[in-house]
């Protein structure tokens, strides 16, 4: 059986994702947009304000929001230096306690602060996670350009944590083979696979290691 | 710092779109010169009086001596060149960082055994990497700064005025067009703000200030 197309914007089973974070990747983003096919105006360039959520003691699972609503991924496995990540939860403020207790605070893997609420504004969970030793909000802006080169959707970004501009590119795909295709293509190969968590934790100093460039 | 060297007041300003006062200050004065240079800086969220850096393995810490009409008067000194003893780091390095020193094992810390053993294992503390292009100018006789730097590779662009006299950088920042209502931001708080160990106003959650 053939292989289901990708469609930018469509739901599709979880794919596998490239990732990378610096400060220059020109040549990889003139490729892409060289050897990508057309793609729908609405990706063209999109804005967005983020908040995430890091924890010291966590990278299994990614949490951002935008808008009012809460999106948490974990870490499914790694193939071939690609990452899988699954939704596990999406909730919108004001959250109730129960939904706090057993299945946000739990995925940040932090010892559980103490509710005195049945639900919380967005502003007041902030207030517990800027109270918590071991949590960070993060704001994150994006400036996304998307593309889709071998079957594979792809961008590069802008991006500004908490201020200061980094820029990112990216493949995604359920198939494999596509993106290392996609890495290969875009003169990728070797440069290190960095997630949105991992770059953040970095430029705030919560892991003492450099971006790709 | 050379003895002869009086410490300068300086208003400063970070951001991503500053390309009006750039415009303005390559207007009124020509570059002199280009340096590049890597600073490490360690950083606490409280300590806002004390700015401690290394640069060329050298540690120097900036205390807060004055303000005068939001200009801020910073005075260096020398803690010594690494490996820094133990004592040192004991009696200046973390009183200047404003937490409690933990116990030192060593008699002599490279800056990688600083930062392994003693900075980064401390949720209170953080290090940041700071890449700098520094361009400089004169205007009015004061000390004037177009800089870019990464944060720990994050990029972002900062001006400054300074000068020993203060009502000169009134002057220049008068003549750049920067009114009272823009914030003077030095190195520890801008980098803090990035790091998230103090709160982001909202103006820094836009790319475009």
């Amino acid at each position: 059986m053939g292989k289901k197309k990708l469609t930018i914007g469509e739901a599709s089973k979880p794919r596998f994702e490239y990732r990378t974070f610096g400060r220059d990747f020109e040549n990889a983003a003139f490729l892409m947009s060289r050897l990508s096919v057309p793609v729908p105006r609405k990706v063209w360039e999109r804005f967005s304000q983020e908040i995430y959520i890091v924890s010291r003691t966590n990278d299994v699972n990614n949490t951002k929001i935008r808008d009012g609503k809460m999106d948490i991924k974990t870490f499914v496995q790694e193939v071939d230096g690609l990452e899988q990540w699954n939704p596990l939860m999406k909730g919108e403020f004001p959250m109730k306690v129960d939904v706090l207790k057993n299945e946000v605070f739990p995925a940040f893997k932090v010892e559980m602060p103490e509710f005195e609420k049945d639900e919380y504004t967005l502003e007041e969970f902030l207030e517990i996670v800027k109270n918590h030793p071991d949590l960070q909000a993060v704001s994150v802006e994006k400036q996304r350009f998307g593309y889709m080169v071998n079957d594979t959707i792809c961008e590069v970004a802008n991006v500004w944590i908490n201020g200061a501009a980094v820029v990112t590119v990216n493949s995604e795909s359920t198939e494999i083979e596509d993106i290392k295709k996609t890495i290969k293509d875009l003169e990728l190969e070797g440069v290190e696979n960095i997630n949105y968590l991992q770059a953040i934790k970095r430029v705030i100093g919560m892991i003492d290691k450099k971006l790709a460039n | 710092m050379s003895p002869k060297t009086k410490p300068r007041y300086e208003f400063r300003i970070f951001g991503n779109n500053l390309t009006e006062t750039e415009e303005k200050i390559n207007k009124l004065s020509k570059k002199e010169k280009t340096r590049k240079m890597t600073s490490v800086y360690l950083l606490a969220s409280g300590n806002p009086g004390n700015n401690i850096k290394i640069r060329d393995g050298v540690m120097d810490i900036k205390v807060l001596e004055n303000v005068k009409y939001g200009l801020e008067q910073w005075n260096p000194f020398l803690v010594g060149e690494f490996p820094l003893s133990s004592e040192v780091i004991r009696t200046v390095v973390f009183p200047s960082l404003g937490v409690q020193c933990p116990v030192l094992e060593r008699d002599k810390y490279t800056l990688k055994q600083l930062v392994d053993e003693l900075i980064t294992v401390d949720p209170d503390l953080s290090v940041a990497y700071v890449n700098k292009t520094r361009h400089s100018y004169t205007i009015n006789k004061c000390i004037t700064e177009i800089a870019e730097i990464t944060v720990n590779g994050a990029f972002i662009k900062t001006i400054c005025v300074e000068s020993e006299e203060p009502e000169k950088v009134l002057k220049v920042k008068n003549k750049l067009g920067i009114d009272d209502t823009v914030e003077n931001v030095n190195y520890p708080l801008a980098l803090k703000r990035i790091m998230g160990l103090v709160q982001l106003p909202e103006i820094w959650k836009s790319w475009d200030f």
